[in-house]
């Protein structure tokens, strides 16, 4: 598809920002370059065009060997147990910048809206998804599991008829099997990788030694990079069996809201979708906890996390405080508190850091 | 004794497996296939009895094109609405969703055939039906069958001579807002549906059901949560079962959660203000349970407040005599956190019953149990459980007996109601 020109009358500075958002999407068989605000319904459009694959094992055009294969549902091992979610991927009306009036806690400034767009998100449901257990959140609900347990995650794409399309779960870290990847391949795609709107699937995971850690999951259906970036992204933690939870334990997503994802004229520099101190989240510890932040990249950038007078062991056992993590990587600031005070964190790109990329840690004696 | 026992459960299985088919002219199932969503313009078609463009429901209806909203005005329509093919769906029958008992379908003075069913919704996906009341069919009240997707809502359906809002072989959609009564079967029924990859849903909120023969009867049914209602009145409140005279034997993947499931003594053959039906031998339900897990796999009830059930509280029991010998079996189902007899102030006559047949069923986190079956408890391993459970033929025996006896009162445990506020106990009808 040829880089279209701005459309007219988009206003110049609404044209710089989308310019830094700028991301080509393949949606079933076309190519949608998301650019300007407003781009997203062609590729919302495009993704409701692709059509429900036939099953892979029964034979789909060029199916090989490997879509032959059938897989067994993973048990718990001996002592461990099945842990189930109920997730729902549902859109939302999402406020970037929910103080009011919108402000910048840091610099102590307004910041000028509009700050609301359309996100998508999981949510967490009752059990037979009878109702929400929590109002719509990005990151999506924090997934447990220790070791020899496995996640029994009922997903229901609950997106409503103006926004329906095809979405899945795609976790990181956990063992799975193709049957519970989440993840659309065209012709080749199982039933786990195509949920569409109203339609459920319960993906089984397993929680190996390999996977003890903390990973992110997120859509990986037809229009995976869009619907990510809307907000379709989330956690799975998982620890040994038995092993201490930390005191103060957060998860934290660097990621984007750009133009052409978010309708708005602005680019937003986020943290949990929400952007600038006051507005992301006012992390809380005591001198003497146990803390564990765990930061994840969900946007096509590479980040820096940083905390102002804190300082932790990476995993090679070098000191940092300004560690670098990429898009789906990891990693973790563990250490005692010892330093009571008002510190920022941020991402330290700079370009983040002023675009919003900043919050508060409150830390008491 | 095992021979009593072969027959009474026999009997029971009889009497639950009334097929619907039997009531009417019904068109052999059809797999529900998607439709287009249609695009419009859409059109508002008026009925009123007086001054509008159509008299009839069924006239407006015939005219709707797809995604058409029929209104209809208050009064009483004598007829049968029949909303068939996809050159129907997406159409919106509207009556009044703030009191439906102003809007009213009544079956009955029908002439050489009395009326079947008072809407009728075949193979047209996404229908909705909102705020209406059907009363005196011989069939169903609202009535869907080979459908993706329907929404019945700020309905009543009472006096009907088997369902009263029923869906059937179709795939996903919601029943929600709506009362059903007096009724000669389940007061809602969904029923036979269609396995599915990624399933679609069915939601059964905010409803109350009451005065039935059953107050929810699901044979076969998957993928369907009952919520946020009241079950109570009924002979028997929830009856998820396993049949062969449906397809797609046994009902799987449900979930009855966060429902009040009570004072299910309607003991209907006392007294009813319907015409107690006859099951081909004459053999009754069971009279006085609240939820009763028929077969089935992978069923959940949790955290609803179960009272005041003479019989039984929550039962869950082989379906010893289905012919698909491999969907007869308990396999995975749950009973958690639940509470059982009011704080001790309406009790259960029995709690929990469970025959400890098939695997991985188990029981957790449920309050206030003070009387089970098996009275030692054995049966009820705990949550979470693999593997075969502890099957029990003498309690099988035992809970199989109670359909066995002519006065369906015979093996209640009797205990006082507490008084609850705009509800009265129903055990024997008078008029």
């Amino acid at each position: 598809m040829p880089f279209r020109e701005p459309e007219s009358g988009l206003p110049r500075r609404g044209f710089l920002a989308a310019g830094a958002g700028v991301f080509l999407c393949t949606i079933g068989g076309e190519r949608v370059l998301l650019r300007n605000p407003g781009d997203a319904a062609k590729a919302d459009a495009a993704a409701r065009r692709v059509a429900r694959p036939r099953a892979a094992a029964a034979g789909a055009p060029g199916a090989g060997p490997t879509e032959k294969l059938t897989f067994a549902t993973p048990q718990p091992q001996p002592g461990g147990t099945a842990r189930e979610y109920w997730i729902q991927a549902t859109d939302a009306l999402w406020d970037i910048v929910p103080t009011r009036p919108r402000r910048d806690e840091w610099h102590g400034r307004p910041v000028p809206g509009p700050t609301v767009y359309r996100a998508f998100v999981y949510q967490q449901m009752t059990e037979g998804f009878a109702e929400p257990l929590a109002p719509p959140r990005m990151p999506g609900p924090t997934l447990y599991a220790e070791v020899g347990d496995t996640l029994v995650v009922h997903f229901r794409n609950g997106l409503s008829d103006e926004t329906g399309q095809a979405l899945t779960m795609h976790p990181h870290g956990v063992k799975y099997n193709p049957e519970y990847d989440g993840v659309y391949l065209g012709d080749f795609t199982r039933a786990g990788g195509f949920v569409e709107p109203g339609a459920e699937f319960t993906y089984t995971w397993e929680a190996t030694p390999d996977a003890v850690g903390v990973w992110p999951y997120h859509d990986h259906g037809p229009n995976h990079t869009l619907n990510t970036f809307r907000g379709l992204f989330g956690a799975v933690i998982v620890r040994e069996k038995g092993a201490k939870v930390p005191d103060m334990e957060a998860v934290i997503f660097f990621h984007s809201l750009a133009p052409p994802v978010t309708g708005l004229e602005r680019q937003f520099q986020c943290i949990n979708g929400r952007a600038f101190a006051g507005n992301t989240p006012t992390l809380q510890a005591k001198v003497g906890q146990d803390v564990a932040i765990h930061v994840m990249g969900m946007d096509s950038n590479f980040h820096d996390f940083h905390i102002h007078g804190h300082r932790w062991k990476d995993p090679s056992g070098t000191f940092v405080d300004t560690p670098a993590v990429g898009p789906n990587e990891t990693i973790t600031a563990r250490f005692i508190e010892d330093n009571p005070g008002r510190w920022l964190y941020h991402c330290h790109v700079f370009t983040h850091q002023d675009g919003g990329m900043a919050g508060w840690y409150l830390v008491m004696p | 004794m095992k021979r009593y026992a072969r027959i009474a459960g026999l009997a029971l299985v009889a009497a639950l497996a009334v097929p619907a088919a039997a009531f009417g002219q019904y068109p052999p199932p059809s797999k529900p296939t998607p439709q287009k969503a249609p695009k419009g313009p859409f059109h508002t078609l008026q009925v009123c009895k007086d001054g509008c463009r159509y008299k009839t429901i069924q006239a407006a209806v015939n005219k709707a094109r797809p995604g058409d909203t029929v209104k209809v005005r208050s009064g009483v329509y004598r007829e049968t609405v029949s909303i068939a093919g996809a050159s129907k769906r997406y159409i919106k029958l509207v009556g009044n969703p703030k009191d439906p008992s102003k809007v009213v379908i009544d079956g009955s003075r029908g002439k050489a055939v009395p009326r079947q069913n008072g809407v009728w919704v075949n193979g047209a996906n996404q229908v909705t039906i909102n705020g209406f009341t059907a009363r005196h069919y011989n069939g169903n009240g609202f009535y869907v069958v080979n459908v993706t997707g329907y929404k019945l809502t700020h309905l009543k359906a009472t006096l009907g001579g088997v369902y009263g809002i029923y869906a059937f072989n179709s795939i996903g959609g919601e029943m929600s807002d709506s009362e059903a009564s007096y009724n000669n079967d389940g007061g809602f029924y969904i029923g036979q549906t269609p396995p599915q990859s990624t399933p679609k849903r069915s939601l059964v909120t905010r409803v109350k059901s009451f005065g039935n023969v059953i107050g929810f009867s699901g044979t076969n049914m998957r993928y369907v949560t009952i919520t946020k209602s009241q079950w109570f009145n009924n002979g028997t409140g929830i009856v998820p079962n396993a049949l062969d005279s449906e397809k797609y034997a046994p009902p799987e993947q449900n979930v009855i959660i966060d429902n009040d499931i009570f004072w299910n003594n309607f003991n209907y053959y006392v007294g009813a203000p319907f015409k107690v039906r006859k099951s081909g031998i004459g053999v009754p339900y069971p009279v006085g349970v609240g939820v009763l897990l028929f077969g089935g796999r992978h069923n959940d009830v949790v955290n609803n407040r179960i009272y005041g059930n003479y019989l039984v509280g929550v039962g869950a029991l082989q379906q010893i005599l289905l012919k698909q010998k491999d969907a007869a079996d308990l396999i995975g189902n749950s009973v958690r956190n639940n509470q059982f007899g009011l704080n001790g102030t309406d009790l259960n006559g029995r709690d929990m019953v469970y025959d400890g047949s098939g695997s991985d069923n188990c029981f957790a986190g449920n309050a206030g149990v003070q009387a089970m079956l098996p009275t030692d408890g054995s049966a009820f391993a705990a949550c979470p459980f693999t593997g075969a459970n502890a099957y029990n033929a003498a309690a099988q025996a035992e809970a199989f007996g109670w359909a066995g006896d002519a006065t369906h009162e015979k093996f209640w445990i009797r205990h006082p109601h507490a008084p609850k506020k705009g509800y009265t106990p129903l055990e024997h009808y008078k008029k």
